[in-house]
């Protein structure tokens, strides 16, 4: 046994306890409410949303809709009359995703032997049998349609990819990838502030980047007629649509 | 407006129509009116009692019925009489049913007479000298006037119009809300007058609707939701084809 410069026996240290981290624990729940339950802004009775919000939620119970943003891939697979098998299985990032209600849609994109394909699905449609996410990355913008006039390699997607494994808690990784562009035209002038595009390497002269402020609209944030604040809006539903879906 | 899919997995886009406190208010019989067949006044959303002239008032307080913001006639055949004060339901229709929906349009205040009536104009370049959406020519040489209904410019909208045929998807007796196939005149919101179709193809479509109407207190108990047998109700798995 150890014994200290004096000769004599040290006392019985024990080790330190170790610090057990409850993963499960500490991190808080993550609340996600789709976009498409927030109503718009408008003259139309409330009546009509909760009624719509009813036949959403009656349709989740039966098929699960998985939580996605703009960024993930998604693989959907629908009932098609004139496919092979009568079923028709789609690869692609999701581009955008519009429309509020049963209306709501998102677009997927892919590039599939040189030609790119988006293709715009209802979250409600009945022929829909699937949808899995395979891979979940947010990016840092709203929207991806730059995308069609980026390079095409930043819209393919391997049709045969496997789904990649999260845990439920997680915090969305965002992806800050800088995509290069094909030379101009574009089909936007996505250098323009109106777009306020965070996610484009832009590589053009400083000239055209000056010229592009020229357009800033810097009045637009204080503008109080365009406020709507959904915060308490999306904590009701969002609390109506969990006890609905534990049912 | 919302989107309802079919059980072959087709779309269609759907009006919702609330019934909200509807009263039978007055019988006029065929001589009293002097047409064909009796006729029923009905009258729609309540509204404010005050502001308005006794003579007006009159009607509503015999049938017993807070003040209605909208009165419509309906023709309607000795057997099928309603009690004046009898509140109707949205159950009065069944899904199948065709219906005629009448409502005034949304009022666009004076328009040319290229949104008005669809003229094409002239164009924009080419020498034109302040005509572009002029109607040009009114009338000919020889007729050497104007005829009447000339189509020109003037208020457009804010009359009434009726859409014809629409298919009744879905019926929620709970909230009193008919699901009408395709769009309807009026804004949103606005008070809309519903009638079982005219249409001659309509006919024979009605298979044992109620009759005079649906009654509330009766021993009918109807579910929450009435839909036709080709919608897709939510409850169900999704759609396969085989």
């Amino acid at each position: 046994c150890r014994t200290s410069s004096d000769g004599k026996p040290t006392e019985f240290q024990p080790p330190p306890k170790p610090i057990i981290i409850d993963k499960l624990k500490q991190i808080e729940e993550r609340r996600f409410l789709s976009p498409e339950f927030v109503p718009p802004r408008g003259r139309t009775d409330p009546l009509k949303f909760y009624i719509e919000r009813k036949d959403m939620i009656q349709r989740r119970k039966v098929f699960n809709i998985p939580e996605f943003y703009v960024g993930h891939i998604l693989a959907v697979t629908t009932a098609d009359l004139y496919a092979k098998d009568k079923v028709n299985r789609f690869v692609g990032i999701c581009i955008q995703r519009g429309g509020k209600g049963l209306g709501a849609t998102f677009v997927l994109r892919n590039v599939i032997e040189d030609q790119g394909v988006e293709i715009c699905y209802e979250l409600y449609n009945p022929r829909i049998q699937a949808i899995e996410v395979l891979k979940l990355e947010k990016r840092l913008d709203d929207h991806l349609l730059y995308l069609r006039d980026a390079l095409p390699e930043y819209s393919t997607v391997d049709v045969n990819m496997k789904p990649e494994t999260h845990l439920e808690n997680d915090e969305i990784p965002v992806n800050k990838l800088q995509v290069r562009m094909k030379p101009k035209p574009w089909s936007k002038r996505w250098e323009r502030p109106k777009y306020n595009i965070k996610g484009i390497k832009f590589e053009l002269p400083e000239k055209t980047m000056e010229e592009a402020k020229k357009w800033r609209q810097p009045w637009l944030e204080f503008d109080m007629l365009r406020e709507y604040d959904t915060s308490k809006i999306e904590e009701k539903i969002w609390k109506e649509v969990n006890e609905e879906l534990k049912k | 407006m919302m989107p309802i899919w079919t059980k072959s997995g087709k779309k269609h886009a759907v009006t919702l129509l609330k019934v909200q406190d509807c009263h039978v208010l007055k019988y006029i019989s065929k001589e009293e009116s002097g047409g064909k067949t009796a006729k029923l006044l009905v009258g729609g959303k309540n509204g404010s009692p005050f502001f308005k002239s006794e003579s007006a008032m009159e009607i509503f307080r015999e049938a017993g019925v807070p003040r209605k913001q909208k009165i419509s006639i309906f023709n309607v055949t000795d057997d099928a009489l309603v009690k004046p004060g009898t509140p109707l339901y949205a159950a009065h229709f069944r899904p199948g049913q065709f219906v005629d929906v009448t409502a005034k349009t949304i009022g666009k205040g004076f328009q040319g007479v290229m949104k008005r009536w669809g003229f094409k104009g002239q164009p924009a370049s080419h020498g034109q000298t302040k005509t572009h959406r002029r109607p040009g020519a009114i009338s000919t040489n020889k007729a050497s006037k104007v005829y009447r209904g000339k189509k020109m410019p003037g208020k457009m909208g804010n009359i009434y119009r009726t859409a014809l045929g629409l298919k009744v998807w879905r019926i929620n007796t709970k909230h009193d809300i008919i699901y009408v196939n395709g769009s309807v005149p009026g804004h949103t919101n606005c008070l809309v007058k519903i009638r079982d179709s005219k249409l001659p193809t309509y006919k024979d479509c009605n298979k044992n609707p109620p009759f005079p109407t649906f009654f509330a207190d009766g021993d009918e108990k109807l579910p929450e939701d009435l839909y036709d047998e080709e919608v897709f109700q939510f409850t169900d798995p999704s759609v396969t084809y085989t």
